[in-house]
């Protein structure tokens, strides 16, 4: 186990540059998530990592040692795939072996630790299955058996759930989660699912067209956006944002609505954008910050998602599940001004 | 009548409009020359004359001709030494090809080019490679070098494999190009995984790269093999003053049943020896499907 570091890595393709300077240290043990759109350089960041890919400029650390030009087997890693990347030809057992094939260990040992392996995962009755009769889940599982008996320090995943369909997803990401819980290897986890990475990361890196937007906790990220882009990436459905103006801490919008907000750095920007949630935004008409016209209902049971046309623009806020209001009603909303974000409409980034 | 049909009937109706055309094709000029070829190898014809019965009289002078064992022998050397010759030559370039970016396109199309050329054309060109000095290509260089001529198309041991030599090489640009498209099906995170398992390169071409490939395999083995067991138009060119010699050591199946044919006018001697050859292609064909079809 180790922890791993990046020091202002780039990655240019000719003289396109795909990735400007990412910076992030990782402690041993941690699970880390990548997330961002595709094209945002997740991926190609684990396969720098990985070794699958050169690294333009920076420098790699894992273990406190500069992996830069080392060989993938020499980095002490282990990859899933997306695809798994399992031998359709070779048996559950010697896909598994297969990690091993390289090490110097007596044969004994090997067979112990696929054993030992395949007990963690729960498929010893499957070691001498053929890939082809696995169900997806079995197959993931297969994956990360053959990355787990080579018990590396680092744990790389790229997308090793988007294969699977959406309830598989959800039981994967509790046993992948579980196993970490278990085995402790730190690990790096690359999806573009907002959800799974709130749900499984104990720090989400959030990326954006090559550059790191913000690093923190599932719950820093949530409730503390640094700008916009993690503002509406993280969190389903997005967060509203209405254009208005700052005067001191208190925030116009559009109409003669105003609204005073605690701890927002004062003297910025007057063009601002102000940021609530859906789960935050309630029918109120004690204290509204909005009203309009309720254009469409989403249920979801125990509550509704209302869709408000607003002078503001459409914005989505929650109702209770069992009394919603009806399309076509006026209805007021408002919001606890702590559950309020304030952004600098130029730059993005957050002023709260 | 045809609004009526359901609409599984119409599919059928359509099916066999379409169907027609070759199916008239196969029985004309497939099935019924097949069927019609067994029945002269039981007959004595001499093209011209009435074809009258004569048993299995063909096939026992087949079975006592010395020179259809020579010629049988040929074939299957022609198959056994072409086949796995033109897979390991064909499976190395295309392994090589597929990892160079540089000239890819246009070393592709020199490999491809061969197949493209006529046999004929090909055949006469290596006939030359293989005169003597002064006049042949291999035997002016080998003679720049000090070494003593080699008779290539005059020796009864060298004459097969000097044959057979073009015939490898105007194959191989199709093999290439089939190997290659074998390579690039083979998803490359399987590499991926292999190279951060750390394993050489010998365990990912024997454990992965060969394994995955068995389709390729299969299909260019029994393509190939095929081919080899009908080589005719190679051997006709390279040694026309004589076909098939010197003394019959180039002599493949198809020529002697050309030669029985249309210069010995024997056709049901020749029809015989077709159905010979038609039963070899057969086995072979299966046995090998057999052998190396997945578990």
């Amino acid at each position: 186990m180790a922890n791993l570091a990046l020091r202002n890595l780039t990655k240019s393709y000719g003289t396109t540059e795909v990735l400007h300077g990412i910076t992030l240290d990782v402690a041993d043990g941690e699970f880390v998530v990548f997330v961002g759109p595709s094209g945002c350089g997740k991926s190609t960041t684990l396969r720098m990592i990985a070794g699958l890919e050169e690294t333009t400029s920076g420098i790699i650390e894992i273990g406190g040692r500069e992996v830069n030009n080392l060989e993938p087997k020499e980095r002490d890693i282990a990859m899933v795939f997306q695809n798994y990347a399992i031998y359709p030809h070779m048996s559950v057992k010697k896909n598994i072996a297969f990690g091993l094939r390289s090490s110097k260990m007596p044969k004994a040992d090997k067979e112990k630790r696929i054993q030992e392996v395949a007990g963690i995962l729960d498929m010893t009755d499957l070691l001498d299955r053929k890939p082809s009769q696995l169900s997806g889940g079995q197959r993931q599982r297969v994956a990360i058996g053959r990355a787990m008996v080579r018990d590396p320090a680092v744990f790389l995943f790229d997308e090793p759930l988007s294969n699977l369909d959406a309830q598989l997803r959800t039981q994967m990401r509790l046993e992948i989660k579980k196993l970490h819980q278990r085995v402790g290897n730190t690990i790096i986890f690359v999806t573009h699912d907002q959800v799974e990475a709130m749900t499984m990361a104990d720090r989400i890196v959030i990326m954006k067209d090559g550059h790191i937007q913000q690093v923190g906790t599932p719950t820093e990220v949530f409730h503390k956006p640094a700008n916009t882009f993690v503002a509406r990436f993280i969190g389903a459905p997005s967060m509203n944002l209405l254009s208005g103006e700052l005067d001191g801490t208190l925030v116009r919008l559009n109409a003669d609505r105003q609204v005073r907000i605690p701890g927002v750095a004062a003297g910025g920007a007057t063009n601002i954008l102000l940021g609530v949630r859906p789960d935050d935004l309630h029918l109120d008409s004690a204290n509204p910050i909005l009203s309009g016209k309720v254009t469409l209902l989403e249920p979801l049971g125990a509550e509704t998602l209302i869709y408000v046309d607003t002078p503001s623009g459409e914005i989505i806020a929650k109702a209770d599940g069992r009394n919603p209001p009806q399309v076509g009603d006026a209805v007021q909303l408002g919001a606890a001004p702590e559950n309020l974000h304030v952004f600098d409409s130029a730059s993005g980034e957050a002023l709260t | 009548m045809y609004q009526k049909l359901t609409i599984r009937q119409k599919q059928i109706v359509w099916a066999w409009a379409f169907l027609a055309v070759p199916v008239l094709f196969y029985c004309v000029i497939r099935f019924y020359p097949t069927a019609n070829a067994m029945l002269i190898s039981f007959q004595d014809w001499n093209l011209l004359g009435d074809r009258t019965w004569a048993g299995f009289e063909n096939y026992q002078k087949l079975w006592n001709d010395p020179v259809f064992w020579k010629v049988f022998r040929n074939t299957f050397v022609y198959l056994l030494l072409g086949t796995p010759v033109s897979l390991v030559l064909s499976f190395v370039i295309a392994y090589h090809l597929d990892k160079l970016r540089f000239m890819h396109g246009f070393l592709r199309m020199l490999y491809f080019l061969p197949f493209m050329t006529s046999a004929v054309a090909m055949a006469w060109v290596w006939r030359w490679f293989y005169q003597d000095v002064p006049i042949g290509l291999f035997n002016n260089i080998l003679a720049g070098f000090g070494i003593p001529q080699i008779s290539f198309l005059n020796s009864t041991t060298n004459a097969l494999p000097a044959v057979l030599a073009p015939a490898v090489w105007a194959g191989l640009g199709f093999q290439v190009i089939i190997f290659m498209a074998g390579l690039r099906a083979i998803p490359t995170s399987y590499y991926e995984a292999a190279k951060i398992d750390g394993v050489g390169w010998f365990t990912v071409l024997t454990q992965i790269t060969l394994p995955l490939l068995r389709p390729t395999i299969i299909f260019i083995v029994v393509f190939s093999s095929i081919g080899f067991l009908r080589i005719f138009d190679h051997v006709f060119n390279m040694t026309t003053n004589n076909p098939g010699g010197p003394l019959n050591s180039t002599k493949p199946l198809v020529l002697m049943i050309y030669d029985t044919a249309f210069n010995g006018f024997d056709m049901g001697y020749a029809a015989a020896q077709t159905v010979v050859l038609f039963t070899i292609l057969l086995i072979v064909s299966l046995i090998q499907l057999r052998l190396l079809r997945s578990e």
